[in-house]
């Protein structure tokens, strides 16, 4: 297990910040997903109540989610597929390996998905000895790069056009143009194309699973989520088991949002619903489809005051309205989840100790619940685990004291007045303008500047103005 | 205990009281031209739309194409309006697999097949998306392998949006239902926008009245 100390997400953030080449993709992307959006949902001539839709469904199904799971097995088995569940990221992986192994698979085509990510599925099909190909092309990018993904939607946008000709130029074997963005798609075409044709397996997530039918859906532009699920003779869906829709009402709500608030298109280009296996007399498709439902960590949400998080449909909207996201990037989070979902979604599912740094990678500006679609209230998530912080005693037991010790004296007005009263002595050799001039070391605000107490307080001019 | 009961027990153990689900969401779009409005939708997203004013006339709009691609090995889903025709003999020049009635391999030939053709079973205007399905005769690979896709869209099928076609399903769903709403295409390199990255570079729409 990973973790992400404020040590280590600081250095990371700091990174992030003095790579010029880096902000400015960033805040490319960011910008031209937030203008998309915006225009795509102002289109809708209702589009708050059909928030507010959507918030509905997505609660009303987490509070019966055993309900509609048992719904979704019975469809899904119904349909010929086989439904299989999940503990944790471990028994998801042993489950699609042992899938792999009973047909001799070798190669594996997948789709971009952050179920998998989550369970690090490629490593461990690896260590298994299978190939698993990432096809979306961002995702491809990143598994050429060896790197994690750095926004949930757009994988590889912190990869420049040269560093993604150099990725591909070793693949093919001879020196691609980086400004050629067209041509270096059609090697992509070509190249992946041949993976297609080839695996014995299809790896995908599902955007959202529908109950009253047995449907996984799967939402892409490039079509790849078609090819992973027509080419190959055996497929594989890892569904979060928070995914599901209950009817193809609820459903149609969920995609009508999902794309506009992801990508900025009223449907993305291939919406594509898969119900069990091929049939009979269909001329091709998979002959077997296989269904994990996976837990992982979800299951300790029900119920408590977190149980919102798993509203959550993945846009990404959160990413790209955030200041802090566009300051230090998505693998500052240390998690393929970042942004403020991640900074809440981490914690949660893999432990607020080991995640400690990401409740504060917030300043907590709410621009997050205004971009998501489904209303999730992530800044009152991030104060919850502030909070949790505290009360587990995860803090240093220096800063306990001092949290302890300021308490104290803010509960007491005759010591607040005289501790104030005589700092505002002592500060007057550090004072520089409004600030105090404090050496970077033992700096308490770290690498911000620490104002200087007012000359005289607001307690002491209210009685002069009154 | 076995994982699905252990993750179902947890989940209904700590449930909290259920909220009541809300009622469907229906439609509140109206176009008062829905073959506009969908060849307006389709054209943002880069596919072509082809008027024609009857099925004949789709079939002639649907020689032209095929003579303006150069196509040479055209693969069909067997459907109607194809259905109704002679393919091979109207266009004797050509290769075609007819797919579920030509011998043969059906997959290699989507993978070299200039062109694929299909009918829709739907049509949203709001998106400017057709909705192809699996089925008997229906190849998935047929619409998807080769770099342009050619569909057959009569008028009678458009139906205003997402919603109105959910709300309109009748039994259990064929094994695969898309959603197409444009050709292929990707903005995963620098956010740069490209066609064709792994499904067709062309999409095009022969919209006839009928």
């Amino acid at each position: 297990m990973t973790e992400v100390t404020f040590k280590q997400f600081r250095s990371a953030a700091a990174g992030a910040i003095a790579d010029p080449r880096l902000q400015s993709a960033i805040d490319g992307a960011t910008l031209k997903f937030r203008t998309e959006r915006h225009h795509a949902l102002t289109e809708l001539p209702d589009v708050d109540a059909m928030r507010d839709q959507l918030k509905a469904i997505r609660a009303a199904t987490l509070s019966r989610l055993a309900d509609h799971l048992e719904t979704f097995e019975r469809q899904a088995t119904a349909t010929g597929a086989k439904v299989h569940w999940a503990r944790d990221a471990a028994e998801a992986n042993q489950i699609a390996i042992d899938i792999a192994r009973q047909h001799g698979v070798e190669l594996i085509v997948k789709t971009k998905s952050m179920a998998t990510e989550e369970t690090h599925l490629n490593h461990a099909l690896i260590d298994a000895g299978i190939t698993p190909v990432e096809t979306d092309l961002g995702e491809w990018i990143i598994q050429l790069a060896g790197e994690p993904p750095s926004h949930i939607v757009g994988p590889a946008l912190h990869k420049t056009r040269q560093q993604v000709a150099e990725l591909f130029s070793k693949e093919v074997g001879r020196e691609l143009d980086p400004d050629d963005i067209p041509g270096l798609t059609a090697e992509a075409r070509r190249l992946l194309r041949e993976k297609f044709l080839a695996a014995g397996l299809g790896i995908t997530g599902a955007n959202l699973a529908v109950a009253e039918t047995g449907s996984i859906v799967l939402v892409t532009n490039e079509g790849n989520g078609r090819l992973v699920t027509s080419a190959p003779p055996v497929q594989i869906a890892l569904v979060g088991i928070e995914k599901i829709a209950p009817t193809w009402d609820d459903a149609a709500v969920w995609l009508q949002l999902l794309a506009r608030s992801s990508t900025g298109q009223p449907l993305s280009i291939y919406t594509t619903a898969i119900t069990g296996p091929a049939k009979a007399d269909d001329p091709d498709g998979p002959r077997e489809v296989h269904i994990i439902l996976m837990d992982n960590g979800r299951s300790n949400q029900i119920g408590t005051g977190y149980e919102e998080v798993l509203e959550c449909i993945r846009c990404g909207a959160c990413l790209n309205a955030c200041p802090v996201y566009q300051e230090v990037g998505g693998h500052s989070y240390g998690n393929p989840y970042s942004g403020p979902i991640g900074a809440v979604l981490v914690p949660l599912l893999f432990g607020l100790k080991e995640y400690e740094a990401l409740p504060h990678a917030s300043s907590l500006c709410t621009a997050c619940l205004d971009a998501c679609p489904v209303r999730i209230n992530l800044p009152r998530m991030l104060l919850d685990l502030r909070r949790d912080e505290v009360q587990g005693r995860m803090l240093s037991p220096v800063e306990r004291f001092i949290e302890q010790a300021a308490a104290y004296v803010l509960g007491h007005y005759r010591l607040y007045r005289l501790l104030t009263g005589t700092a505002r002595i002592f500060q007057r050799p550090l004072v520089r303008g409004r600030f105090l001039r404090v050496p970077r070391r033992v700096n308490p605000a770290g690498e911000r500047d620490l104002p200087s107490l007012a000359k005289r307080s607001f307690h002491d001019l209210w009685d002069e103005i009154r | 205990m076995s994982a699905r009961d252990e993750i179902l027990n947890k989940l209904r153990s700590r449930s909290r009281q259920p909220d009541t689900h809300p009622p469907a969401w229906r439609s509140r779009r109206h176009f008062d031209d829905l073959a506009e409005r969908f060849a307006e939708s389709l054209g943002k997203s880069k596919g072509e739309v082809i008027r024609a004013g009857s099925l004949d006339e789709a079939f002639e709009q649907l020689d032209q194409t095929l003579l303006a691609l150069g196509a040479r090995c055209v693969v069909a889903n067997d459907e109607p309006p194809l259905s109704q025709i002679d393919l091979a003999a109207r266009w004797p020049g050509m290769q075609w697999h007819i797919v579920g009635r030509t011998p043969g391999d059906l997959r290699g030939f989507c993978a070299t097949a200039d062109a694929g053709v299909s009918s829709v079973v739907a049509a949203l205007a709001e998106t400017g998306s057709v909705v192809v399905t699996s089925g008997p005769g229906k190849s998935r690979l047929a619409t998807l392998l080769p770099p342009v896709h050619i569909a057959l869209v009569p008028e009678s099928c458009l139906t205003a949006d997402l919603y109105t076609f959910t709300a309109a399903r009748q039994g259990p769903p064929p094994a695969m239902q898309t959603l197409i709403s444009g050709p292929s295409k990707t903005a995963d390199i620098e956010q740069t926008m490209a066609v064709g990255v792994h499904g067709p570079k062309r999409f095009i729409v022969i919209l006839y009245r009928d």
